[in-house]
């Protein structure tokens, strides 16, 4: 089978510290894989060494066929990476900031117009897109660094903590526009959270990470009846503590 | 307030911080100890006065007895050699000749005599040349004046008004022209205090603001997106650093514009307060006894000066790049450039009160600094070092191209953001 993403035995350690401890997985094109931890589970590492930020001390992984390893250059092509409270160019304005990032993907000027075109419509920021960044609440910057994340169609957007910080009706906007980017796109994501919620109602996958290993991984209902739970929550309780 | 006290404290004095004043500290500490061993060379020397003496009389050992009464350590000889052969087999930096037939003028005719002053010109430093100008001609006319009083206690003889006059020599690239060595320096000082100026300024404003736009990107996570983004690190890099150095070229010209119409203007009211005619007479000497000693720098001369400017500042941008990309947030970049500062500073001060080329030891310190080479190549030029010019553009070479594939690897590495030099775990 043709993965978005084949992660195949990967670990990673900051001197002494294992972060990430033989960890293989894979996403499917169109799907969404939660990555469900504690602070220092490895989410992190795992997901900027998949970014081509780190390189991985052993282990592989394929994006739409290319090794991170042997060519990270052509990964980058493929991918889209959102990291964790993330900010973007505050004297930019959004529009602006938007054509930015197309013009890091797309050397025709036409393909850069349909890109910036979907950002626009994906960050729904309307006529704020006029004005300059450093204006925006946090919900906006977000929702303008999601847009540019998933405006170029990657074949894998990788993100971390998409809703961390924001409020409940903000955190809705995001998770409904990753689900349609998936759907509509066919884009694969990957995404870590502290939030079980946000996994449960997101995510067509995940893992439950501790200490650099996953714990378990499957579907949501898959997670729920492995550890007896009525919440991913609770799963992710009893994984932790029983482990 | 104490707990108030505290947090701003621990904030502003953090490890870093700490790091940075005690380097800066150290360095501060060397470059006082060369300034000082440089000063206290130059004074040492203007306690000697060098004597030519072409008369040999009763007269010229008196005088000789009464300059080291006064605790000068005179250095005398009589050689009828060219005055840049006695200066460079001596190896002194000034003399004071006494003519043939002095004693005579002075004792039996009573007229006024003219002694030769003479300058070795081994720098354009003003400074510099301040302390060693002249200096044996001025001790050597002094005690004459003291003698002839002396001597012509009760006599009211007109040459006694003014017994002795000097004419300036300058020495310099084995020539010897008859030229005030003071006014050959201001003529060239011009250029040469003008473009050391413009590549301190050039090479503090690039470094601050490379590493500013670079922890300013990490602690946005800006840099993040970049650096997964299918553009090479290579252009990333190149990008930050060319629009670096095009702004710090705005600002070095706005400066530089600056200082040299002040510069300009403090000419033209000097020239003002002078007869045109006598002006323009002493602009064609100097410009004459200039190419005479051969201290003009050609075209090519110019290119190749440039050249090292442009490796100066592709130096300071690389290395900023470097300093940048270790640093985790924009606080630490206020003490990230100063390593940049200090090895900029260092060369930058000494070549103004000094020369590099002839101080001991410490000049070698001095020529690790791929800066300094850029600082002193207009010395090189003018008194033909050629040797330490060419060398020095291959060592910058060299440095930048080491520099360079540093920054790459760096860029291509974790150290970005596990700051593993830091010694800091990674955020998960």
């Amino acid at each position: 089978m043709n993965y978005a993403l084949d992660v195949q035995h990967i670990a990673k350690s900051y001197g002494q510290k294992q972060a990430v401890r033989d960890v293989s997985f894979q996403i499917q094109e169109g799907e969404i894989f939660g990555l469900m931890g504690m602070n220092g589970a490895g989410k992190t590492t795992i997901l900027r060494m998949l970014a081509t930020l780190l390189r991985p001390d052993s282990g592989d992984a394929l994006i739409a066929g290319n090794s991170i390893v042997k060519n990270p250059e052509k990964v980058r092509a493929d991918i889209s990476y959102l990291p964790d409270e993330a900010g973007a160019y505050k004297t930019m304005t959004g529009k602006k900031y938007l054509k930015f990032i197309a013009g890091l993907y797309f050397k025709e000027e036409k393909d850069q117009k349909e890109c910036v075109a979907l950002g626009e419509e994906i960050c729904g920021l309307g006529d704020a897109l006029k004005q300059k960044i450093n204006t925006y609440s946090r919900g906006m910057t977000r929702k303008l660094v999601l847009a540019r994340t998933v405006m170029t169609k990657p074949k894998l957007a990788i993100l971390d903590e998409p809703t961390s910080g924001l409020d409940v009706l903000n955190s809705l906007d995001i998770r409904k526009t990753i689900r349609k980017c998936a759907e509509e796109y066919g884009t694969a994501f990957l995404l870590s959270s502290h939030h079980m919620q946000e996994v449960s109602s997101t995510a067509h996958r995940g893992a439950i990470m501790k200490d650099g290993q996953f714990l378990a991984e499957g579907t949501p209902e898959e997670l729920l009846k492995q550890y007896q739970a009525e919440t991913l929550e609770e799963a992710f309780e009893k994984a932790v503590r029983s482990s | 307030m104490k707990n108030l006290l505290k947090k701003e404290l621990s904030e502003l004095l953090n490890k870093q911080m700490l790091l940075g004043l005690l380097v800066s500290f150290v360095l501060i500490l060397m470059l006082g100890f060369v300034m000082t061993s440089t000063m206290t060379g130059t004074l040492e020397a203007s306690g000697e006065v060098h004597i030519i003496d072409l008369d040999q009389t009763d007269f010229t050992k008196q005088l000789v007895t009464a300059l080291e009464e006064k605790g000068y350590t005179v250095k005398i000889i009589s050689d009828t050699q060219p005055y840049e052969n006695i200066l460079s087999q001596q190896n002194w930096n000034d003399a004071a000749v006494l003519p043939e037939g002095m004693t005579d003028l002075l004792l039996n005719q009573h007229q006024a005599c003219q002694i030769d002053s003479v300058t070795a010109l081994k720098t354009t430093s003003a400074m510099s040349l301040a302390f060693a100008e002249d200096t044996s001609a001025e001790y050597v006319k002094s005690a004459i004046n003291s003698l002839l009083s002396e001597i012509y206690l009760t006599d009211d003889l007109a040459f006694l008004e003014k017994p002795v006059s000097s004419i300036s020599y300058t020495v310099a690239n084995g020539k010897s022209v008859q030229a005030n060595s003071a006014s050959l320096v201001s003529s060239l000082s011009v250029f040469d205090q003008f473009m050391p100026l413009v590549l301190f300024l050039l090479i503090i404003l690039t470094s601050q603001t490379i590493i500013t736009a670079v922890a300013a990107e990490k602690t946005d996570k800006t840099l993040e997106t970049l650096l997964a983004s299918p553009v090479p690190r290579s252009v990333i890099i190149g990008a930050k650093m060319l629009a670096a150095l095009i702004t710090a070229l705005i600002y070095a010209l706005v400066y530089g514009a600056g200082f040299l119409a002040a510069m300009l203007s403090n000419v033209n009211r000097a020239s003002q307060s002078l007869d045109i005619g006598e002006a323009f007479t002493t602009l064609i000497n100097t410009q004459d006894a200039v190419k005479t000693l051969g201290l003009q720098i050609s075209f090519s001369g110019w290119i190749g000066v440039i050249f090292q400017l442009l490796l100066t500042i592709g130096i300071a941008l690389t290395a900023s790049m470097i300093l940048g990309g270790l640093v985790e947030d924009t606080k630490g970049s206020q003490t990230a450039s100063i390593p940049i500062l200090v090895c900029t500073m260092f060369p930058y001060i000494l070549s103004m009160i000094s020369d590099i080329r002839s101080m001991g030891a410490v000049r070698y310190l001095l020529y690790c600094i791929p800066f300094t080479h850029t600082f002193i190549a207009t010395s090189c030029l003018r008194f033909h070092d050629m040797g330490l010019f060419f060398g020095g553009m291959i060592y910058q070479i060299i440095f930048l191209i080491g520099m360079a594939f540093f920054a790459l690897k760096l860029y291509q590495s974790d150290i970005l953001f596990t700051h593993r030099f830091a010694n800091r775990k990674e955020k998960n």
